[in-house]
């Protein structure tokens, strides 16, 4: 297989994914390749994680309905495939918010991540950078429409850093690859299974790895909890900046989030899917506990810069003067829509004559009504009511408002 | 009488032994296949239509002939015997009062597919099957059908019980592998299938017991002569476990050619339906395949008998028709509640589901909260049409058939049974102390009115 692999690696495929083409590498998988297109096109991903082998294809969120398989094999594929798992096929064509089933699909997956989270965003630490919550903004119901207990577990100190509030954890198994993956020992894990499966360290162990905080930055939800910064502050009050340090247990990139000269927390670079940046060598940018729960004062950091920021974010309202630090986030819409304008069912513009050039609004006398307004109120000549500027009240008691009185 | 070809010697005494097992015929095909050549086996299989007996019915020739065989990788044979379905209990029967079949089906397996070493996956449960099986493995090791150079062919084969430890899941074929590394037993998503690659990366094959055993008389009498049995691609015999408001609860070795009027009301099979109950509905095969009712069970949708096989028993889709499944036939008389009858299923997959994929996970137990409430008369008209839409978000939006196998009986019951189910909702009190009786469509279709 992984010969196999090899021979075809420098080949690229065309996919098509929501009528946008676009020539990727093979072994690509949809995901990747959407958000290379990038914008609503590119689906959502609760447990996927580019750095973290074997992550995804858990939350189902990602899901996307593959309308032609390949040029080979035009068949399509008979269910929804879990796009983060799926690699393309040359000539496949992929619709995601083109496809009813998907987001239909999609809104299902939201309503049953959230059955069981407990919404407590106004007290959670995670609210303003949470998956979950972009999540069922975007592709959520209005409403709930479950109506039983939820469960719930105690909060859990796993270790002097790190709070586990397992009741808003949605299982996405991501901090068990970290543990797995970048720290030397997995001391936590999932008991039990089903519903009532949760993430626990067996018998209370402590998570004591240098680099287990890594684990509160992958978790899409605020399940794990930075403890030096619980309750401290909201995140779109605080000003992320790009900062770094000598440190010989990691890069020592971040992102710094002060206020003022203190330094409220220390996470990880981002990139715009939220996952940790890469470094130049291809790296994950991975930091340390140290320069994460050690170093909050200002002088510890040597500050590149405000962090770049999607301006759609809540955390980039009003931070900067001058969208300093803002991202314009790629708006695939128009191609998606291939020149089609949404049917609306009420066009303004076939309705008023407004903004239609025949009008002259100027040269009109007579009532402000939009055929004849020139901008100068003009209460005489074929008024409705017959009242003249400075007439006095108005004696014939009609609805006419006398501008100048 | 119909031909027996597995369990035609499960009533010999001693035929759990090894001595009288090979006096009666026993480890011929083993004999046989070893002169063949592995990939002559392989077409054999092929050629008899041998339909996996595990639930899903895909072609066990064209599962082998996918097999990679990548230049000195080991392949493995995995036996499925973690049967967990409720209502299924051939492979129990079969292991445990002819354990030689399977050992024998096993090692014609293995050399065909070049296993060296391969396992069976059994349920804990089944603790003294695999005390059986164990001695069964020893008694044919002493005899060389196991162990290095077999009847001096020079194929090396070794068979090892597993025991799983209670989860229903594990009879996923990826979670069953995962359990067998000694992980969590979560489904792999796929691809990569296990023919790629499943045991420890290696490719692997995993068969259910009932289909390896069937190799045997594949071998032994040939694929032409297996295939000439049944009807269609429903080829060779088939084991069916029946419980229920039975006479006769029981395994059957049934021929696929006969109706399933005569396989519940035969005195041979089933024996009609205890105490003139009438009949109500049946799952005919395992408790994940959609329930039918009386008047579906017996005749299509087009007015035809329903034959005990593939074919005719998914006739019609799931609108109309069902599935063979894996052969648990579980028949409800008129006495019993559907509702109910719902959720204790759906309890069961709340229980089982393990909790990886979203969908199952969160769904499983809401429609159990909502089929629970349901039947304590506490349920809402909008409940049914809320459970509908979420078993249709499951379905087929799980990594696993896990979901599927949720889905289908909370939908089957609400589209054959939704009267029963508005019953409880608008008679919260009389559903406390009654049953609904027998579903109106229960008739024979040429009695019901059409509307």
């Amino acid at each position: 297989m992984a010969e196999e692999i090899k021979n075809t690696a420098p080949q690229n495929f065309k996919v098509t994914i929501d009528n946008i083409t676009i020539d990727v590498l093979a072994g690509t998988t949809i995901l990747n390749a959407a958000r290379m297109i990038g914008g609503e096109v590119a689906p959502p991903a609760m447990c996927y994680y580019t750095h973290l082998k074997d992550s995804g294809g858990k939350c189902r969120t990602c899901l996307v309905e593959v309308s032609k398989g390949s040029e080979k094999d035009p068949r399509p594929m008979p269910k929804l495939v879990a796009s983060c798992r799926t690699t393309v096929m040359d000539g496949m064509e992929v619709k995601n918010i083109t496809s009813e089933k998907v987001l239909d699909a999609r809104k299902g997956v939201v309503e049953f991540l959230l059955i069981n989270h407990p919404l407590d965003c106004p007290v959670c630490d995670q609210a303003g950078e949470c998956d979950l919550q972009n999540l069922s903004y975007e592709h959520g119901a209005v409403q709930t429409r479950y109506e039983f207990a939820r469960r719930t577990f105690e909060r859990e100190d796993i270790g002097p850093y790190i709070q586990l509030h397992m009741t808003r954890c949605i299982l996405c198994y991501r901090c068990t690859y970290v543990a797995d993956q970048i720290t030397n020992s997995r001391v936590h894990g999932i008991l039990d299974r089903g519903d009532h499966s949760e993430i626990s360290t067996y018998i209370s162990k402590a998570i004591e790895n240098d680099f287990s905080g890594n684990m509160i930055d992958v978790c899409p939800v605020g399940a794990l909890t930075d403890r030096t910064f619980r309750f401290k502050n909201r995140v779109w009050f605080l000003k992320p900046m790009d900062a770094y340090r000598d440190c010989d247990k990691c890069c020592g990139k971040v992102t710094i989030w002060n206020r003022g000269d203190e330094v409220y927390r220390v996470t990880a670079r981002k990139d715009q899917w939220g996952e940790v940046q890469k470094l130049k060598d291809g790296k994950p940018a991975w930091i340390c506990n140290t320069c994460r729960f050690d170093k909050k004062h200002v002088t510890d950091w040597t500050i590149e810069g405000p962090t770049k920021i999607d301006r759609h974010s809540v955390i980039a309202q009003g931070h900067y003067a001058g969208n300093v630090g803002m991202v314009k986030p790629p708006d695939p819409l128009n191609k998606v829509l291939a020149g089609r304008s949404p049917h609306l069912l009420l066009n303004i513009h076939d309705q008023s004559e407004v903004n239609t050039p025949e009008v002259h609004l100027g040269e009109n006398e007579g009532p402000s009504v939009y055929e004849t307004f020139n901008g100068e109120p003009q209460a005489q000549g074929h008024n409705v009511t017959d009242v003249k500027i400075g007439d006095g009240t108005n004696e014939k008691e009609t609805d006419s408002i006398n501008p100048n009185v | 009488m119909a031909r027996k070809l597995l369990l035609e010697k499960a009533n010999v005494e001693g035929i759990r032994g090894y001595d009288v097992y090979r006096r009666e015929g026993g480890y011929k095909s083993v004999e046989k296949a070893l002169k063949m050549s592995p990939n002559d086996i392989v077409e054999e299989v092929k050629t008899s239509g041998l339909r996996g007996r595990g639930g899903a019915g895909f072609p066990t020739g064209m599962k082998w002939s996918f097999l990679a065989k990548p230049e000195g990788v080991a392949r493995y044979l995995v036996c499925n015997a973690d049967e967990s379905e409720p209502g299924t209990f051939k492979d129990r029967y079969l292991m445990e009062f002819l354990p030689h079949l399977l050992i024998e089906g096993m090692i014609v397996s293995s050399f065909a597919l070049g296993s060296t070493v391969s396992y069976i996956y059994i349920r804990g449960e089944y603790d003294w099957v695999t005390d059986i099986l164990d001695v069964a493995i020893a008694e044919a090791k002493q005899n060389n059908f196991l162990g290095k150079n077999i009847l001096g062919s020079g194929f090396d084969c070794e068979i090892y019980t597993h025991r799983g430890a209670g989860a229903y899941i594990c009879g996923e074929e990826t979670a069953l592998l995962e359990s067998l590394e000694g992980k969590r037993g979560l489904p792999r998503i796929k691809p990569p299938f296990p023919a790629v690659k499943g045991l420890y990366g290696c490719p692997t094959v995993v068969n259910n017991v009932e289909t390896l055993a069937a190799v045997v008389p594949i071998i032994n009498e040939g694929g032409d002569a297996y295939a000439k049995i049944g009807v269609g691609k429903s080829t060779g015999t088939k084991l069916m476990s029946a419980c229920g408001n039975i006479n006769k609860p029981g395994v059957y070795e049934i021929d696929m050619t006969i109706s399933v009027e005569e396989f519940i009301f035969s005195e041979e099979y089933c024996g009609g339906i205890p105490n003139g109950k009438k009949l109500k509905a049946c799952i005919p095969g395992g408790s994940s395949v959609p329930i039918l009712p009386a008047n579906l069970l017996l005749t299509t949708a087009k007015g035809g008998k329903r034959l005990m096989n593939y074919e005719s028993l998914s006739d019609g889709g799931f609108a109309t028709g069902s599935m063979m499944g894996s052969g648990g036939f579980e028949v409800l008389d008129e006495d019993q509640c559907i509702v109910r009858h719902t959720m204790s299923l759906a309890r069961f997959y709340h229980h089982e589901s393990c909790g990886q994929c979203s969908p199952c996970r969160e769904g499983t137990g809401w429609m159990e909260k909502i089929l629970r409430k349901i039947e304590n008369g506490k349920g809402e008209l909008k409940d049914i049409d809320l459970l509908w839409d979420i078993q249709r978000k499951i379905e087929g939006n799980t990594i696993c058939p896990l979901g599927d196998a949720a889905a289908w009986p909370v939908a089957a019951a609400i589209r054959h049974f939704r009267d029963e189910f508005e019953w409880h909702v608008l008679h919260p009190e009389e559903c406390l102390k009654r049953n609904y009786g027998l579903a109106h469509y229960a008739d024979r279709i040429e009695n019901s009115v059409t509307t």
